[in-house]
């Protein structure tokens, strides 16, 4: 393992770090507010770390695939790391510990929050807390490779290494145009946007970071009430339109662009994952009228955008649904673990993951009925290889365990079961509020101090689909 | 890059790293002693001027109960030095408006104080007034209770600024030393990784080198030394190599 390969990699991350913090800084600078000199800090130190490593380290041609895991998971570590310093810096709620969750939080795209009172931060500093959602939504490698103008061999790797291989499967180009295809989606959804929420009468600041959010499948919003603040229907109309297309392969989505408007509908993925969505809806919303909401036009439009933040793994609120009745907390839990299409931004088991399972069902039952037949599972008619198969149960099964485990860890702590295993479920699915103590219009501030340092864990092997994690961490030869 | 330009790089990036540390420490501390200087020079000076002022209103008050007791002499005495008093205090607050809103708090001081003169300046004793307490407590007493809240209004503005002045100092001495903490850290970890570079890129080449040429001395095998980068270490391989040849023509 050459550790200095490692180094130079992970220092073009920090870079993009950098750049990011600069212009949280501006926004802080000609805000006049006080997140200014923190966030210029911050952006020196990543600047200055980001740039030693290309003064010393002379670059390389090709790297080893265990080189290529340590440079994403370290890039990971890294980038969270130098976030939650202008959080250190700032004070107030942040300990290190609530900097460290607020910062991995925000690059994994998870949106749980330990702040109270969000609204007290500068200007600045919640751009800043936007961006890293922004930042880790498209994979902090993705991001840093699409910037750079050649990077050879060295970023196919990188790329294998940070890339679900679901997600990967569903493109056909080279490294460098897949990227460059993932990249514009990213940015022209971002846009297009900010855009539709400005033209919803929403001020540029709060559409440019709700757009941040809703893109990466984040959650974080600059208001304490999150998106229950507007209260406006048009809002909350275009923040689910693009949570739905968030949450969909993004080579898809760029096909879809391209002319193929029948490409979603020929994918049975997509197809699962529409139909669960509407479903989610439709129960939801029968299950919470009369109950909670009086007025079907009410219980559809909470029931429609609690489903879908959640379905997404983006995790915005406009109600309570702490209230709800069981039923339609335990299908937020269904969804809190499956959450969307891999290739695109959201976390958890993923839909293709769940249809995979499906298939497998299938197989098996077919195969009790014809012991001696050759059954293979298939998805879109094409036949599921038997080590992705056997990939994505491993994964499902491996991803309930952690979960379990880290419900279990935090119940010893002395949170009730409900609150520890939602928040072990939003956390691990990198979807943002659980239920109980950690619902959607409260915050993780009440969950003790390990069990913060345990939830951040949970996000991590979610964003890094648990084996990246797993890897960089038991790699049986570090030499 | 040459080895020099290397090493003075990663030096001044370490002096950077601290010294802009320092700067906003340095700066965050200058902010402190003039949120301190604030508080006691801007909102404490409000503070004090509103207690002589309530002060001043209750002496004002014993004088025109004298008055109504026929007391004319040490009333007015009493009257006009309570007078005195609150103008000046009064002066204070005026010249001393720092609060967003603050100067409608003074005004409405004045306005109330203005009111309430009106009703003790004119005579008293000897007149249908003097042993009049319905008159006292309908009119006096109630205009007194008005600038007294007045005055209470102003204080408690300050009061609350003070409040904040001093929440704020907590947040500031955090932003004063976290700087210090965060180049600490960052510094010790550079120190680490500037060693571990240093280490990798000037001394094994070195040593490489150095073996290298000790090996071809003593066994005469070829001078097989690789430098990665592309400075001063990587001309003296090329140079030990060409010395090398040279030497066995």
């Amino acid at each position: 393992m050459r550790y200095h390969i490692i180094f130079r990699y992970a220092g073009i991350v920090l870079l993009l770090n950098a750049a990011f913090l600069f212009v949280s800084a501006v926004i802080s600078f000609f805000n006049g507010d006080s997140g200014f000199f923190l966030l210029a800090y911050t952006c020196l130190i990543a600047a200055l770390f980001g740039v030693f490593p290309f003064i010393f380290i002379p670059s390389t041609e090709e790297i080893s695939n265990k080189e290529g895991f340590a440079i994403v998971v370290s890039s990971w570590l890294l980038s969270c790391l130098i976030g939650m310093v202008p959080y250190v810096l700032w004070g107030g709620e942040f300990t290190i510990t609530n900097a460290w969750f607020e910062s991995v939080s925000g690059f994994t795209t998870t949106g749980s929050s330990i702040l109270t009172n969000i609204e007290a931060l500068p200007k600045g500093l919640l751009f800043w807390r936007s961006a890293t959602h922004w930042i880790g939504g498209v994979g902090i490698i993705i991001f840093a490779l699409s910037v750079l103008p050649s990077i050879g061999k060295v970023g196919i790797v990188l790329y294998r290494a940070e890339t679900s291989p679901l997600a990967a499967a569903n493109f056909r180009y080279r490294t460098k145009k897949t990227m460059q295809i993932i990249m514009f989606v990213y940015v022209g959804l971002t846009v297009l946007e900010t855009f539709a929420l400005i033209a919803c009468d929403m001020n540029l600041f709060d559409a440019i970071t709700n757009s941040f959010a809703t893109i990466a499948t984040g959650g974080f919003s600059p208001k304490n009430l999150s998106i229950a603040y507007y209260q406006s229907i048009s809002v909350e109309c275009v923040i689910m339109i693009f949570m739905i297309l968030s949450g969909i392969n993004f080579g898809l989505l760029f096909v879809t662009l391209s002319g193929d408007f029948r490409a979603p509908f020929k994918s049975g993925v997509i197809k699962f994952y529409l139909v669960m969505l509407a479903a989610g809806v439709i129960l939801t919303a029968v299950n919470i009228h009369g109950t909670v909401f009086e007025e079907w036009g009410e219980a559809i439009r909470y029931a429609a955008f609690q489903i879908i933040s959640i379905g997404t793994s983006t995790g915005f609120a406009t109600t309570n649904s702490n209230l709800w009745p069981p039923f339609s907390q335990l299908l937020i839990l269904f969804f809190t673990l499956q959450c969307a299409c891999s290739g695109s931004t959201s976390g958890g088991i993923k839909v293709d993951r769940t249809v995979l399972f499906w298939h497998a069902i299938k197989q098996r039952i077919t195969k009790a009925e014809h012991p001696h037949a050759v059954v293979k599972a298939k998805t879109d008619g094409v036949a599921v290889d038997s080590d992705v198969l056997e990939a994505g149960l491993l994964f499902i099964t491996l991803y309930i365990v952690i979960v379990f485990v880290s419900t279990l860890l935090i119940c010893f702590m002395g949170v009730d079961i409900m609150s520890a295993f939602s928040a072990s479920a939003a956390t691990m699915g990198n979807v943002g509020p659980g239920f109980g103590l950690v619902g959607s219009v409260s915050n993780f501030s009440q969950i003790p101090e390990f069990g913060k340092w345990i939830l951040t864990g949970d996000m991590l092997l979610g964003r890094l689909e648990i084996f990246g994690l797993f890897l960089f961490f038991l790699l049986k030869s570090w030499k | 890059m040459g080895l020099r330009a290397k090493i003075l790089s990663g030096f001044l990036i370490l002096a950077a790293m601290l010294l802009v540390a320092g700067s906003w420490s340095i700066y965050e501390l200058r902010n402190i002693g003039m949120s301190v200087q604030k508080l006691l020079h801007e909102n404490y000076k409000s503070i004090d001027a509103a207690k002589s002022m309530t002060e001043a209103l209750e002496r004002e008050d014993s004088g025109i109960l004298l008055l109504l007791l026929g007391k004319r002499e040490e009333g007015r005495a009493i009257l006009q030095a309570a007078d005195d008093s609150f103008h000046k205090a009064y002066e204070t607050a005026r010249s001393n408006v720092t609060i967003p809103g603050e100067q409608g708090y003074v005004e409405a001081v004045s306005k109330a104080y203005d009111q309430y003169k009106e009703l003790w300046a004119r005579s008293i004793v000897g007149t249908a007034q003097e042993g009049d307490l319905n008159w006292y407590f309908q009119d006096v007493h109630s205009s007194f209770l008005e600038v007294k809240r007045t005055v209470k209004d102003l204080r408690d503005l300050n009061d609350q600024a003070m409040y904040k002045t001093a929440s704020n100092l907590e947040g500031r001495a955090h932003r004063a030393t976290m700087p210090g903490v965060i180049a600490i850290v960052s510094a010790f970890i550079f120190a680490v990784l500037f060693s571990f570079v240093i280490n990798l890129f000037v001394v094994t080449p070195i040593i490489s080198v150095t073996r290298g040429i000790e090996k071809y001395i003593d066994t005469g095998k070829s001078f097989d030394v690789k430098v990665e980068t592309k400075d001063e270490l990587s001309k003296l391989v090329t140079s030990v190599k060409s010395l090398i040849a040279m030497s066995k023509k």
